[in-house]
Formats: C-alpha cells, sequence, structure tokens
C-alpha cells in the first residue's frame, strides 16, 4: 500500500492551515512514517505535481490522500478522520471529528 | 424510506457532496407540512435570528415541535433575551446546546477566550457548535435549518432538502431540510412584517446575520451579510477548495 499526500499552497502562496493541521497531528501522533509521499498542490502553478493529481482524480479539495494498492486500485480521502479511522487505524477525538465536518461542510458555521 | 428519497424526483434533489439543482420549489410551510408528515422525530434549529419564521410557520403546524439553539456561551445578551421572547410568544420548550465542558475547558486552557481572531474560528465552532449539534442530532430523523442560497457563497447551493451526510450514517439517515433556501432576505423581513413576528433586536442596530458576540458586527449599506462575521479572515483562508483554472468538477468522495 502506498499512501501519497497532497498538501496545497493558497494562491498568495501563502501555505494552506488546514493542511499545516494534519501535516502535525501525523507528526504528533507518530504517523507521519506511514505516509510515503507528500506532494504540493500550488495554486499558482496547475503543472504543480498536487495540482495534476488533484485533476488526473478530479479531486477539488485539499489536503486530501491518495491510497494505492498492491493491485493498483486507488482510494481517495478527503476527509481526514475518516482516513485515519480506515487506512492508519486510528481513532479521533469528537472534538476533533467536530472540527473535520466543519472543515468539510463550510456553511455549517453559519447556523 | 427517508423522506428526501420520496421526493428526490420533485425537487431534483442531489446529495451534500453535488451540486444541486432543485426546478420546482416548494413553499416552506408546504416542505414543513411534508417534513412533519414524514418523520416522527424531527428537531427545528434556531439561531436566535431572523430563522424565527421557521418557529411560527411550524408552530401553526404542529403542537408538538420541537426547537433546539446552540448556545455558545457568547451569543449577545440581546439574542439570549430574544430566545426567552420567542419561548413565551409562541409558548414551546426551546432546548438549548451547550459544549462540552471538559472540551471548552481544555481549549479556553490552551488558547484563551479570542485564539479565532489569530487561529481562525474553525477549532471554536468546532467546540461550540458543531460538536452539541452532532450529539443532539442522533435523537432524530431530520432537522429543519434557516439555510438560505443568498446568505453566503458557502450556502450557494443548498438545496431544500438533502440527505445529511454531515451528521448521518449510512446505519442512522438524516434528513437536512432547509425550506427557506430559495428565499432571500427580503422574502424573510416581508414575512416577519406581514404575520407580526418578534425579532432580535440587534437586526434593528444594523446586524443583518447574528452569531456569536465577538465573531460579528454590523454592516454597511450594501454589504452582503457575510461581511458581518469573521471579517479578519480572507475569503481563501475558509475553505479547502482547490483553485486551479485547469481542475475538473467535483466530484463525489
Amino acid at each position: 500500500m502506498k499512501i501519497t499526500l497532497v498538501k496545497k499552497i493558497l494562491a498568495d502562496g501563502s501555505p494552506c492551515q488546514k493542511c499545516a493541521d494534519v501535516l502535525a497531528r501525523l507528526q504528533s501522533s507518530g504517523q507521519m512514517d506511514r505516509i510515503d509521499a507528500v506532494l504540493v498542490a500550488d495554486e499558482r502553478d496547475p503543472q504543480s505535481p498536487g495540482m495534476l493529481l488533484a485533476e488526473r482524480l478530479q479531486v477539488s479539495r485539499a489536503p486530501f490522500f491518495l491510497v494505492t494498492t498492491e493491485t493498483g486500485a486507488e482510494t481517495v480521502y478527503t476527509v481526514y478522520f475518516k482516513f485515519a479511522r480506515e487506512v492508519l487505524n486510528t481513532s479521533i477525538s469528537q472534538s476533533q471529528q467536530a472540527a473535520e465536518i466543519l472543515n468539510d461542510n463550510p456553511d455549517l458555521d453559519y447556523i | 424510506m427517508p423522506f428526501h428519497k420520496l421526493v428526490a424526483p420533485l425537487l431534483g434533489l442531489a446529495s451534500s457532496s453535488t451540486k444541486s439543482v432543485n426546478p420546482m420549489p416548494i413553499e416552506p410551510d408546504n416542505l414543513l407540512k411534508q417534513a412533519f408528515a414524514s418523520h416522527g422525530r424531527l428537531a427545528l434549529s434556531f439561531s436566535g435570528a431572523e430563522d424565527v419564521v421557521l418557529i411560527d410557520m411550524a408552530c401553526q403546524l404542529s403542537d408538538a415541535v420541537e426547537v433546539f439553539c446552540l448556545d455558545t456561551g457568547r451569543l449577545h445578551p440581546e439574542t439570549y433575551r430574544y430566545i426567552d421572547q420567542v419561548r413565551n410568544h409562541y409558548g414551546i420548550e426551546i432546548d438549548l446546546l451547550s459544549p462540552d465542558a471538559v472540551d471548552l475547558a481544555a481549549m479556553v486552557k490552551a488558547k484563551g477566550l479570542f485564539s479565532f481572531y489569530t487561529d481562525g474560528h474553525q477549532q471554536c465552532c468546532s467546540v461550540r457548535k458543531i460538536a452539541p449539534l452532532r450529539r443532539h442530532l442522533v435523537h432524530y430523523d431530520a432537522w429543519i435549518t434557516g439555510q438560505r442560497r443568498d446568505q453566503s457563497p458557502t450556502r450557494a447551493d443548498v438545496p431544500q432538502v438533502q440527505p445529511d451526510e454531515a451528521f448521518g450514517t449510512p446505519e442512522r439517515p438524516l434528513t437536512k431540510y432547509n425550506p427557506l433556501a430559495q428565499w432571500r432576505s427580503a422574502d424573510v423581513w416581508q414575512y416577519i412584517r406581514d404575520h407580526g413576528v418578534p425579532y432580535n433586536p440587534l437586526h434593528d442596530q444594523g446586524y443583518q446575520s447574528i452569531g456569536c458576540e465577538p465573531c460579528t458586527r454590523p454592516i454597511g449599506p450594501n454589504q452582503h451579510e457575510r461581511a458581518g462575521r469573521w471579517w479578519w479572515e480572507a475569503a481563501t483562508q475558509r475553505e479547502c477548495g482547490l483553485h486551479g483554472a485547469n481542475l475538473l468538477p467535483v466530484k463525489a468522495l
């Protein structure tokens, strides 16, 4: 199994906060070793490796994870806690799950 | 079968992860009527603002309207008084959902009371709103919100009915009703005036969108109501989209 993480650089050149949060979680939990490759999706550069991968997979969000099995099957995860639970077998706290829900449903903060 | 599947052909219903098309909008009161007829456990979310029109409509349809409000602990004093005014005006109970005390204490201890001004509002909203909402919705098979398409770019595609994939699960499906999705702010205020509905006095002070006190401000003429919320955050920092011109449309994942 190969795991690829795609992180985003915003159009103004600044790093994506969400991507930094995910990387920090992987580092602090000691699971960064499980990530085989980290690609950058630079919004200023459509030819950047992460942007090209996003285009091929038709993914419009970042960060995201691509899990490729030995048979070549590919699964994309755009929700970190789902990835952590299903691939890394890690439990995520309720508050972290809530943060993920808000991240993936930005309309909810307006409630 | 969940109601959203029954009415999907009529509403052009789409999941929350796909772009929606809603060719035949249903009047909000009619949609509420259908919702009450279709679900045994139905909750109505009230933000303490102009979504009060849904309470007004619902109270004319049912004697057992279950209303809840996310009490973040940071609402304006006017909003707290207004929530009680609505409770008394309609003779209803309103569940005030509080954040988990342990999670809240941990966040405040680590980051203080105003970390959202530097770190963004997501963590605070997650602890004070999303987590309590998630815990509450476990008890229901449908809920009603006052979300409208004209409120924010993040709501531009809100359908009137949708399977709630954020809080529902395959084992416990949840339907989300947004009866006001196609109404504009002017429609809501016309209803409030026509029906003598009590409204939050902050609206008279220039607040169009009302949330927590530190994160809400009055707006000026011709400003979009989103300008009154989290104004210190750049729009690009608020969401996770990839904005490359070469990307294809969203694929549901």
